[in-house]
């Protein structure tokens, strides 16, 4: 008798091993969807803390772009440091230094420097745009709410 | 059936299919014919067992496939770029210019609210600058009510922190500008729906938009040390000489990138209806001046190019032109016969007009296109202006724009084209976009190189020993050309003496070839006031002259421009305000 044709308890054999094989892949199905919820719940929660975090990187490079204006630095640099740009005559390579010692020392500046001039003047801000001079005919601009 | 449908239908299916399909619909009769007519019958059941398995197995690989291997919360996860959304600008470093943020917006549903006492006090602790009668208005709403917008993430956990029933909030994306005022013009500022209304936003707003899908940022052609450093020398000079409006601009004459423009007064892109229409102008890009004698460097080249003078040739300067009606003196009166170069080193008007004229109208008006003066300046910003020029081109309109009068331009227009008379002579078109750094930019020949050669030159000569000597830097070879146009005033109906447009157009290295790296930089101060330390004048050579050597002094090392060593020649002075 072929096993194709053989019966157990009114029941074709075939007929079972595909009834035990749907059962298995079934259970396997639901095994492996139950216990993969967890992980990947878990990747869902990891993934939105991911976008969290590179908001918040968003939002502190964008701290870190508005610190470092560059007039903000500028003034902080004058104002509190006394630093200004370096003039050519402070800069050279090494090939320019025989013919800079021939030259001997460059005039000295009739004037003080530009930037200790603005130290001295309260009425420049460094880095800082001068206000806006009045305007002819100025406009009224409403503004929308936050 | 018409026969050439069923040919068209012969065509369109193979032959050896029909033939099998009539085969199988044959099949019964053929059957029946000899006598097999439940071999038929088991055939046809077979083929349609068949195509149910087929489809019952199809169905459950899709299931299966939905099942195990759904990306569903990857996806979500993930998210993309919302609609809408804005690519970062940033500039030809990648330094951050303009973000969208994730914010947030407050809703308030007063039907959840138990204590509104409490709800007001923890929400002004949070937002000070929360306006109280808004805040009353959504309390009294009686339904789920916006309140206010733009809150940063940390605002929103502080308010989520009290733990307050009837808040809730909505993420929104903002665009922000980290920078402020810095590089405001030229960065531009979006609509409340996230479309760019000025300045680059505009100008690349398309570009913005697909570099957010794709994930990028869009790099400008600024580079924000050389803006930091042109805005700086900028204000400097407008503090010291009160102008009404200023622009400084730094161009690559090769390529045509803009390196620094600035434009003053400014305004803050992240409020800009708090502005007024003035300080939101681009004077850059929408504003044209007659520019004065910074014309003079265009009508010099062209008089070489077009072969009409060598810079040995002579004008008699020693008397005013009479040209027609009208007289022409110079400023600064040498009273001599002057060569070319010394045209130019003087800022000669009759000199100049007298060049003009042996031009002629008509070649000075094909150059004058040529170098696009006549045109607004090729750039991607929507604020190019229109220039204002001569309707007829005859010797008084040569003789005028000569000098730069009877023409008005904008200073974009102006870079650009004198980017073609130092950059070998072509005219290539401006851009805010950063290009690759060996990129190769097409543009039209409209000077030959020699004639740039020698305006290199002779714009060097103007700042060794010219109008333009408060500019020298030790080493970087500059090279420009002084401006003072008077101002048309309307109420008197004629030129103003009292309002000019002081302008210095710089270039440098002038030395080397034609294709070396080289820089254009301007400078120029709507109708300054002179001061006791420039003796009263507000020309070119005394308020512009001195901000952009600083600025080039400044800017030269950033832009890979090593001084030369020309121990030999003279220090400029430093800080003497002229």
């Amino acid at each position: 008798m072929s096993i194709l044709s053989r019966k157990v308890r009114g029941f074709r054999v075939l007929d079972l091993i595909g009834l035990g094989l749907l059962v298995v892949v079934v259970v396997g199905v639901y095994l492996a969807k139950t216990l993969a919820g967890g992980e990947r719940a878990e990747i869902a929660a990891v993934e939105r803390q991911i976008d969290v975090e590179k908001a918040r990187i968003r939002l502190l490079q964008a701290e870190v772009a508005h610190l470092e204006r560059p007039g903000r630095i500028e003034r902080l640099s004058v104002v509190h440091l006394g630093l200004e740009p370096v003039p050519a005559q402070r800069e050279a390579t090494i090939d320019q230094l025989v013919g800079l010692a021939n030259a001997g020392p460059p005039p000295k500046a009739k004037a003080p420097s530009a930037v200790a001039a603005m130290v001295q003047d309260d009425t420049v801000i460094p880095g800082t745009p001068p206000p806006a001079p009045k305007e002819d005919r100025p406009v009224e601009v409403a503004e929308a709410e936050r | 059936m018409t026969p050439s449908r069923s040919a068209l239908l012969g065509a369109a299916i193979p032959r050896w299919l029909t033939e099998k399909i009539w085969g199988f619909e044959h099949a019964f009769e053929r059957a029946r014919a000899s006598g097999k007519a439940e071999d038929d019958t088991r055939l046809r059941i077979f083929f349609v067992l068949a195509l149910f398995a087929l489809g019952f197995f199809m169905v459950a690989v899709g299931a299966t496939r939905a099942v195990l291997f759904s990306n569903a919360v990857v996806d979500a996860g993930q998210g993309g770029a919302a609609a809408g959304a804005r690519a970062d600008l940033v500039d030809r470093n990648g330094q951050m210019l303009a973000a969208s943020l994730l914010h947030y917006g407050l809703y308030l549903d007063p039907r959840e609210i138990w204590d509104n006492a409490e709800m007001r006090r923890a929400l002004l602790a949070v937002l000070p600058d929360l306006d109280p009668g808004r805040l009353e208005r959504v309390l009294r709403a009686g339904r789920r009510t916006f309140l206010v917008g733009a809150l940063t993430p940390d605002e929103r956990n502080r308010i989520h922190d009290y733990g307050l029933p009837g808040i809730s909030f909505e993420p929104e994306q903002r665009r922000v500008y980290p920078l402020g005022t810095t590089a405001a013009h030229i960065i531009g500022f979006v609509d409340s729906g996230g479309e760019g209304l000025a300045g680059a936003e505009a100008a690349l707003n398309e570009d913005i938009l697909t570099a957010a899908r794709a994930g990028g940022a869009v790099p400008l052609s600024i580079d924000l040390r050389v803006q930091g450093a042109l805005e700086d020398e900028l204000y400097k000079a407008v503090a010291e000489f009160t102008p009404k409006g200023a622009v400084g601009l730094v161009t690559d004459v090769h390529t045509g990138e803009v390196l620094g423009m600035a434009s003053w007064p400014v305004f803050d892109p992240n409020k800009p209806g708090a502005a007024g229409d003035s300080a939101r102008m681009n004077r850059a890009a929408a504003s044209v001046f007659e520019m004065g004698s910074t014309f003079k460097a265009f009508t010099v080249a062209i008089g070489l190019d077009a072969g009409v003078a060598t810079p040995e040739s002579t004008f008699d300067a020693r008397n005013p032109y009479q040209l027609g009606y009208r007289t022409i003196h110079d400023y600064h009166a040498a009273r001599k016969v002057l060569t070319l170069v010394e045209v130019f080193q003087h800022s000669s008007n009759i000199g100049t007009a007298k060049l003009g004229v042996a031009i002629g109208p008509e070649r000075m008006g094909k150059y004058f296109d040529g170098l696009g003066l006549t045109s607004p300046a090729k750039v991607e910003l929507v604020e190019g202006a229109r220039p204002l020029t001569p309707k007829v081109w005859n010797e008084d309109a040569v003789a005028s724009t000569s000098f730069g009068h009877g023409i008005n331009v904008s200073p974009l227009a102006l870079a650009r084209a004198m980017g073609a008379i130092l950059n070998g002579g072509n005219l290539v078109p401006l851009t805010v976009r950063k290009l690759e750094p060996d990129a190769k930019v097409a543009g039209s020949r409209v000077m030959s190189e020699r004639t740039s050669l020698q305006m290199l030159s002779i714009m060097r000569a103007n700042v060794t020993g010219g109008s333009g000597e408060s500019a020298n830097v030790t080493g970087l070879s500059v090279g420009g050309k002084t401006g003072t146009g008077e101002k048309y005033d309307p109420a008197i109906r004629a030129y103003n003496g009292q309002k000019q447009v002081s302008s210095f157009a710089a270039v440098f290295p002038t030395s080397g070839p034609a294709n070396a790296k080289r820089y254009f930089v301007l400078i120029l101060l709507d109708e300054p006031h002179g001061t006791a330390k420039s003796a009263g004048y507000a020309t070119g050579g005394w308020v512009a002259a001195p901000a952009a050597g600083r600025v080039i002094e400044r800017i030269a090392p950033f832009l890979g421009v090593s001084r030369q060593s020309e121990v030999s020649e003279p220090a400029a002075p430093q800080g003497e305000g002229q």
